[in-house]
């Protein structure tokens, strides 16, 4: 097992930029994931780890060794492909046991290996079969037991789960994160779900146009976001954005003004955006425990019902806003209902750069 | 008809369309090729000089063949067209293609500079090395060893260097074709094949004989059909390349259907020409049988 260290990569085709400086320290044993909108860069990061391809820029290290002019096969890593990259014409075992032929183990050592490996992830009954008559789950947990057959110091996925049915990936994350917690493998997990990144990853690193917007845990990413694109990123439904005027010791809003929060600095316009998510505005009873200058009251625009609790769009001073009401009862379309922001979950953006601001921020700082 | 036909049911109609557009073909190729063809049957068992009746005479053109030691060597030569050309014209291509696969810049022109001479006529390119078989100071390839001071070769004048000598350009005309059949097998094999065998540490003969070669087998399979009725069926070049079209010297690189359209021509022996015809056919029969069995067995 093995840190990774990511010293100043930066990586062009031809004369684009697609990683532009990326400064990251891996733990070992930790599972990491890389996330962003597609574009980003997360993949090409990932074949750059893999050596896959070179870096134009910047020092890799695995396990304290620079990497950048080593063989992918001598970088002691093993890497699940999006498309599986499983070859249609071995059986399941001889696919599992490729890299530990090619390294020429003993046949006896790779039939226990790939034997072990099968076990651990129920692929006994399958390994005489060809990718061909296994379903997706099935070969994508032959991608995962060929990579762990190898015992390498470092796991790289690459979005694994995308061409799995909705439910079957839920079903797989799982057994990613279990797996993880058995085997302790440093991992190194690309996606583009923020769902997947808060449920597995220890840290999520978020990336942008070849930049890193933020890295920590997922609770700090959702809870402190660094800005306005991470805030919008993490969590489902988005944050709410509401543009608003700082004016003396006033928050403006469209329909409404807000005592100002403690802020970081102000911007010299006094033009802000004010965040809030979904889950943070409140409706009906819980409006009371929050001051009276935080309600309001919001006309009901679209209803969308998912069982226990449903999304609602509401509008207030000519802008949309969303909330979800826990619980089976909703309101119909047209109703005015009272509605209150939570002041304890403000987030405050500078309007022109996005750079949060808010309160969180000063005690972060 | 109208009203007929909008009473059928949609596909019915579609059915009736796709006859009535197959009719013309259908009636071509029956009358052009399907009947000639069944006709060289009965052909085979009868004397006929093309203008005057035709007579029955049973087996009697195959026991002439099989009793003309010319037919013997015409049937060997056509095998050894088939035995050298095949191996040596299938390996050449996979190896360009290989390695052209591997080239980024001018992949292109290259891809286009071997597949020119797929698109020459045979006639045209059997003229052309027909003259650089000639001795020196006229042949180019006997003009390079009189440079180097080797002795010089008869090449299509050698009853053994003949056969060779025409094989050449008949494998340099098919390797254009059979390096675009291989470069889009290797194409078709994802990138991520070998990125996955490069991060597993393989070698790069592990990647060919485990990867490459096994997911490029339906495209060997089928060159190796194309190749092998293109080779048994060796003939304009020949005809062309050899003084006299005579598929000499001394018959040493006359194929079988040079031998059929002499029969037929110059001798105008319908029934010998068609029993050698029904003998081609039941060999080239018999070879895509076997290819298919092979393919079948993966």
């Amino acid at each position: 097992m093995a840190s990774v260290t990511l010293r100043g990569i930066r990586k062009a085709f031809d004369r684009t930029e697609i990683i532009k400086g990326i400064d990251l320290d891996i733990a070992d044993k930790e599972f990491v994931v890389f996330v962003g909108p597609s574009g980003c860069g997360k993949s090409t990061l990932l074949r750059l780890i893999a050596g896959l391809e070179d870096v134009s820029a910047g020092e890799i290290l695995i396990d304290g060794r620079v990497v950048n002019n080593t063989a992918p096969k001598d970088r002691n890593i093993a890497m699940v492909f999006q498309s599986y990259a499983l070859y249609p014409h071995m059986t399941v075992a001889r696919n599992m046991g490729f890299g530990l032929r090619a390294a020429k183990t003993p046949t006896s050592e790779i039939d226990r290996r790939v034997g072990e490996a099968a076990a651990m992830l129920g692929l006994e009954s399958l390994l005489q079969r060809r990718p061909g008559e296994l379903s997706g789950g099935q070969r994508q947990r032959v991608a995962m037991g060929r990579a762990i057959v190898r015992d390498p110091e470092v796991f790289l996925f690459d979005e694994p789960l995308s061409n799995l049915d909705a439910q079957l990936r839920n079903q797989v994350r799982t057994d990613i994160k279990k797996l993880h917690q058995q085997v302790r493998t440093t991992s190194i997990y690309v996606t583009h779900d923020q769902v997947e990144a808060m449920t597995l990853a220890d840290r999520i690193v978020l990336l942008r146009d070849g930049r890193i917007e933020q890295v920590g845990t997922p609770i700090e990413l959702f809870t402190c976001p660094a800005n306005r694109f991470v805030a919008r990123f993490i969590g489902s439904p988005s944050m709410n954005i509401i543009p608003a005027q700082i004016d003396d010791n006033e928050i403006v809003l469209p329909w409404m003004r807000l005592p100002t929060p403690p802020l970081a600095t102000r911007p010299t316009d006094g033009r802000i955006e004010l965040g809030i998510r979904p889950d943070d505005l409140l409706t009906g009873a819980a409006c009371h425990s929050v001051p009276e200058a935080y309600r309001f009251t919001a006309e009901v625009r679209v209803v969308e019902p998912m069982g226990a609790e449903s999304q609602l769009i509401v509008s207030v001073g000519g802008q949309d806003l969303q909330l979800r009401l826990m619980g089976r009862l909703f309101p119909k379309p047209g109703e005015r209902i009272a509605c209150a922001l939570d002041p304890a979950e403000l987030h405050v953006f500078d309007a022109t750069t996005g750079v949060a601001i808010g309160q969180r921020h000063i005690s972060l700082q | 008809m109208s009203t007929w036909l909008s009473r059928q049911t949609l596909a019915r109609k579609q059915a009736v369309w796709a006859w009535i557009f197959l009719a013309v073909p259908i009636v071509y190729f029956t009358a052009v090729r399907f009947w000639p063809a069944v006709d060289a049957f009965s052909l085979s068992l009868s004397r006929w000089n093309l203008v005057g009746p035709r007579h029955f005479v049973g087996l009697e053109n195959y026991r002439h063949l099989a009793a003309d030691p010319v037919f013997w060597q015409v049937l060997g030569n056509t095998f050894e067209y088939l035995a050298l050309g095949l191996p040596i014209s299938l390996f050449l291509a996979f190896v360009i293609a290989y390695q052209l696969d591997r080239v980024r810049t001018g992949q292109g022109v290259l891809r286009a500079l071997y597949f020119l001479p797929h698109l020459t006529t045979a006639t045209a390119m059997a003229w052309v090395w027909r003259w650089f078989y000639q001795p020196a100071p006229v042949g180019l390839f006997n003009g390079w060893l009189s440079l180097f001071g080797i002795a010089q070769q008869p090449f299509l004048r050698s009853t053994a260097q003949a056969l060779p000598a025409v094989l050449v350009p008949a494998i340099w005309a098919a390797l254009g074709f059979q390096v675009v059949i291989f470069l889009a097998g290797l194409k078709a094999i994802p990138r991520s094949y070998y990125e996955a065998a490069e991060i597993d540490g393989a070698g790069s003969w592990q990647i060919l004989r485990e990867i490459t070669l096994p997911l490029l087998l339906p495209s060997f399979v089928f060159l190796f059909i194309t190749t092998s009725i293109g080779l048994l069926r060796i003939f304009d070049l020949v005809y062309n390349i050899t003084a006299g079209g005579e598929g000499g010297p001394l018959n040493a690189t006359k194929p079988l259907v040079l031998s059929i359209y002499q029969s037929a021509f110059a001798r105008m022996d319908m029934g010998t020409a068609s029993a050698q015809t029904v003998i081609l056919f039941v060999i080239l029969l018999a070879i895509s049988l076997l290819q298919m069995r092979l393919l079948r067995q993966r």
